[in-house]
């Protein structure tokens, strides 16, 4: 039969064709028939579910920071409207065209605008928007408002940002916030509750963080596939945060801040009958606004490899040696334990020796003070006065007197703040892997060798001093009612006579007052009378054989200049502890300060 | 104009004035009522209402034109039916000549109407093939030749425009009067092995967007946020639906536009989404209702050339049901084929009832 030849063909057998060939058509359509049952009835929920979070959008209401202010009413910081470019990529028709007109009509490099929209671009979620420019200015706002036309998937969106009035005078007492990130919300697991909102990550705006804050809001929103709203289904509007006043004075703190001139050091001022802080500072100093909105990651970057490292709260976590700042709390151990009387007098030639060491342990004068007693070593500062009553306390009779006036604990201000050191036997062998020597203990008698403290530490012991005892938990924040305040007392301590306080405050005013004292330079009949020490602390001891004058070539060695006092003497409103790194002498750089500090508190202007 | 009728109407009995209304009723209802359903699932879907008077006034074109059909003499229909493919060829080299706007080029723009020549064609191929291969009462096999060689170069056409869905529909319109009017089986399956080896070629012809699609089809949930996107979003319409659905206008993957082209191509998954499984179910039984319906006309008439027209054009029917649904359900490549009566889309829904029209005269003189 040949392959073309018809076959015999009923009529009728068109109808059955058909069926036959219909018969694909059926069979898909019964398998979309199942496909049907599996996705509607088998996998409905499952469906359901995806879909509910293709129409849903929680939107975050962010609340507004709260304010502030200083103990006056003065506002330190408050927010303020930043404008930012965002972009949403899937309305974005050429990415980059649309990248080289935005690098040209805001004169902003190409590569960086590239790289921070490819960075932001990785989370897939395109018709979301990013902020691609942070912070534009007038001009800028102006400009893309003019080309927004031919500008698609571009806007302009308004943000409240934190912003400090003061640039960087109160830094690290507000310290900044920021976005939320990973680590904190290793550290509270709450954060990871709230979207897009920025947390204080150091200073008052860390610690008080729960009251500045104020609590999100969220709106349920319906949105489209383009992610327009279509309606609103729900909103919990959000709490506000409150405002914060602190227990500084903005003008103290700004008139202070202008005596440090750059300076590497840092200043604590509070009542020594409150504890409560009128001025901390730390310089170098930074500009919070550059971390609040981060604009410019090269200029952040800068802030934290800084060699001043101006992030670093000097005031309350820098260790520094007290030095002769010691020596009040050291002569009044001595005078407690009956080592010595008031009126003893040793003769201090400018050398003191040890039994069995050759090396001598010299004074700052090179010919020492002569005859001197109590008084006289502090007024003057006389090393070796008290070498001799350090070896005779020996640490045991020391240590405890200096714990009493707060050494080598936190003062419980916040959790940034340092311990200092105050060492002992077990410290020494445990970290220096050694014994402890009698010399340990004599350097120990003039705030060397291994004891630090901190400004707040030396503020606080001062506030003893002041107080003829009692010591007050130092805090930030500003008591409603200043008149009624009843601060905490963390230390009372008690002398067997209370003429030795008398006896110690005498010394410490003629430190100023007589013309042999160390501070006599910044003496004044005009000032307030004041009461304090100068301290020198030695960063890198000296050899035999070699001068601090060849040590000084290097500035980065230079001792570091101190002064703690308080004043007026009568009635102490102010004490102020202040620390110049490599100032190298306490009574010309750090006691006018001082002195400033505690007048412009007083009266409300400076000394002449 | 000759006067002796030809072979294929010789049996059809013109004297029969009384039975000009003499329709299958349930056939036109079940049209009328599906058009009607399809009209308030593009205003779902669309949300316009200008386009709902659009398809409105469509529906009553159609309309009408599916009641002159059926109406019709159909002695006097005999010379339109034979050549009624040149008017269709004569649209689809006209469509390729004018100038298009974007990257395909299936419209004609006559100013107050657009229409698609491809939709045309393939209802006018199918009736002139049936009318050619019945015009005698014994077919030639050059008869089946001149049919196929006409179907390929419709088919070409339409691919070239292009518009791989409807191509395939025309060439599946036009063979398939060949298959049903008796072809030998082993010419049939000489073809189809023969159809298959060229797949290659035909592949290689293909635009990008085309394989893209078809890439897209075998793995959709790869990239939910590009290609993928189309199924993904109507697979999850029809799953949310569930069994009952969400109610008429409160499909949210419909009225939030997550569903694309959703009162064209994937007007079936806002169906599911809005009315359910069971909505669905009632569907399917409908068209199943309709399309067997119109496959009786075949088996019952007597005539050879309404058993070729109403056969074809009731696979053209179920075909474009078939492939449809499964396309939205994500079964089948997405190959832009509207669904029967309910998509929006003019050219379809006129040329779908007046495809009624026929078969319903075809039914009532047979």
């Amino acid at each position: 039969m040949n392959f073309f030849s018809k076959d015999s063909f009923k009529t009728g057998e068109e109808y059955s064709r058909a069926i036959i060939f219909l018969s694909p058509f059926i069979f898909l359509f019964f398998i979309s028939f199942f496909q049907l049952l599996n996705l509607s009835v088998i996998q409905g929920d499952k469906y359901q579910t995806i879909a509910e979070s293709n129409r849903i959008y929680q939107k975050a209401i962010n609340p507004v920071r709260g304010f502030i202010y200083d103990r006056k009413g003065t506002l330190l910081a408050e927010n303020i409207v930043q404008r930012d470019l965002y972009v949403t990529p899937a309305y974005v028709e050429d990415t980059k065209e649309t990248i080289i007109k935005l690098s040209n009509l805001l004169e902003l490099p190409y590569e960086l605008l590239e790289k921070e929209y490819s960075n932001s671009l990785k989370d897939g979620k395109k018709y979301y928007s990013f902020p691609l420019i942070k912070a534009l200015n007038e001009e800028q706002i102006a400009k893309i408002k003019v080309n927004l036309n031919s500008l698609s998937g571009i806007e302009v969106k308004a943000t409240l940002k934190r912003y400090v009035l003061h640039d960087e005078i109160f830094a690290h007492i507000l310290g900044y916030v920021g976005d939320i990130s990973s680590e904190d919300i290793k550290k509270n697991k709450n954060l990871s509750d709230l979207q897009n909102i920025q947390i204080g990550k150091v200073g008052i705006e860390k610690e008080y963080d729960f009251i500045l804050r104020g609590k999100s809001g969220i709106q349920t929103q319906e949105r489209d596939v383009k992610g327009r709203l279509v309606r609103v289904l729900d909103t919990q509007g959000a709490e506000n945060g409150d405002d914060i006043f602190l227990s500084i004075d903005q003008a103290l703190q700004d008139h202070l801040y202008k005596l440090f001139k750059n300076r590497r050091g840092a200043l604590v001022a509070l009542e020594p009958k409150t504890g409560l802080i009128r001025a901390l500072i730390s310089s170098p100093s930074y500009n919070p606004n550059v971390l609040n909105s981060i604009v410019n990651s090269a200029e952040v970057e800068s802030l934290f490899s800084n060699e001043d490292s101006p992030i670093f709260n000097r005031a309350i976590s820098g260790q520094y040696p007290p030095a002769s700042t010691l020596k009040p709390f050291v002569g009044l151990a001595a005078v407690e334990k009956k080592v010595i009387s008031w009126d003893k007098k040793i003769k201090d030639d400018g050398e003191y020796f040890v039994e069995g060491d050759p090396r001598p342990f010299r004074g700052w004068k090179e010919d020492g003070h002569g005859q001197v007693d109590m008084k006289k070593a502090i007024v003057e500062s006389s090393d070796v006065y008290f070498y001799n009553i350090a070896y005779d306390l020996t640490l045991s009779g020391i240590k405890p007197m200096l714990e009493s006036f707060g050494f080598g604990q936190k003062t419980g201000l916040n959790e940034f703040e340092s311990s200092g050191l105050l060492p002992d036997k077990k410290w020494k062998l445990g970290y220096k892997g050694d014994f402890w020597f009698k010399g340990d203990t004599i350097n120990l008698g003039i705030g060397q060798g291994y004891i630090l403290a901190t400004p707040l530490q030396l503020a606080l012991a001062y506030s003893a001093l002041a107080n003829k005892g009692p010591i007050y938990k130092p805090q930030l924040i500003q008591p409603n009612d200043e008149l009624n305040f009843q601060p905490i007392k963390i230390a009372d301590i008690k002398l067997s006579d209370f003429n030795n306080w008398t006896k110690m405050e005498n010394a410490l005013v003629e430190v100023i007052a007589a013309r042999n004292g160390t501070a006599n330079k910044i003496f004044d009949n005009d000032s307030v009378t004041i009461a304090g020490k100068t301290g020198t602390a030695q960063i890198k001891s000296i050899l035999p054989g070699k001068e601090y004058d060849a040590i000084r070539e290097n500035p980065a060695l230079r001792d570091h200049a101190l002064f703690v006092g308080y004043g007026p003497v009568i009635d102490p409103e102010l004490v102020v502890a202040v620390i110049i790194e490599n100032g190298e002498s306490g009574s010309e750089v750090a006691a006018p300060i001082v002195k400033s500090a505690i007048n412009f508190y007083v009266r409300g202007f400076d000394a002449k | 104009m000759r006067n002796k009728p030809l072979s294929f109407s010789v049996d059809i009995k013109l004297n029969k004035k009384n039975n000009i209304g003499d329709f299958d009723y349930s056939i036109v209802f079940t049209v009328i009522f599906l058009s009607l359903f399809g009209l308030a699932m593009v205003y779902s879907a669309s949300g316009s209402s200008s386009l709902l008077i659009r398809q409105a006034l469509y529906l009553f074109l159609g309309c009408s034109f599916m009641f002159l059909a059926a109406m019709s003499n159909f002695r006097k229909m005999e010379p339109i039916y034979l050549n009624g493919v040149w008017i269709g060829f004569f649209f689809l080299i006209l469509v390729l000549i004018l100038p298009n706007s974007g990257t395909t080029n299936r419209w004609i723009n006559l100013g107050f109407i657009t229409f698609q020549p491809s939709e045309l064609m393939r209802f006018l191929l199918p009736i002139s093939a049936a009318a050619y291969l019945s015009r005698n009462p014994q077919i030639r096999f050059t008869d089946w030749i001149v049919v196929l060689m006409t179907t390929l170069l419709a088919f070409v056409l339409v691919f070239l425009q292009p518009d791989f869905g409807t191509s395939a529909i025309v060439l599946l319109s036009g063979i398939i009067p060949i298959i049903l009017s008796g072809i030998p089986w082993r010419i049939i399956l000489f073809s189809f092995l023969a159809g298959i080896g060229t797949l290659p070629f035909l592949w290689m012809t293909l635009l990008d967007y085309q394989k893209e699609r078809i890439f897209t089809f075998l793995s959709p949930e790869a990239d939910v946020l590009g290609t993928g996107w189309n199924i993904a979003q109507s697979k999850i319409a029809i799953g949310s639906g569930q069994l009952f659905g969400k109610g008429y206008m409160e499909g949210s993957q419909s009225q939030l536009d997550f569903i694309p082209e959703s009162h064209t191509d994937f007007i079936f998954a806002v169906i599911v989404e809005e009315f359910g499984f069971f909505g669905a179910l009632a569907l399917f039984l409908l068209y199943a209702y309709l399309i067997f319906r119109l496959l009786y006309v075949a088996k019952m008439s007597k005539s050879k050339f309404a058993k070729l027209v109403s056969g074809t054009l009731s696979i053209i029917l179920a075909a474009y049901i078939a492939l449809n649904i499964s396309m939205v359900v994500g079964i089948f490549p997405v190959v832009g084929m509207p669904l029967p009566f309910i998509s929006q889309g003019g050219t379809a829904l006129v040329v779908n009832m007046i495809t009624i029209g026929i078969i319903l005269s075809l039914r009532r003189t047979t």
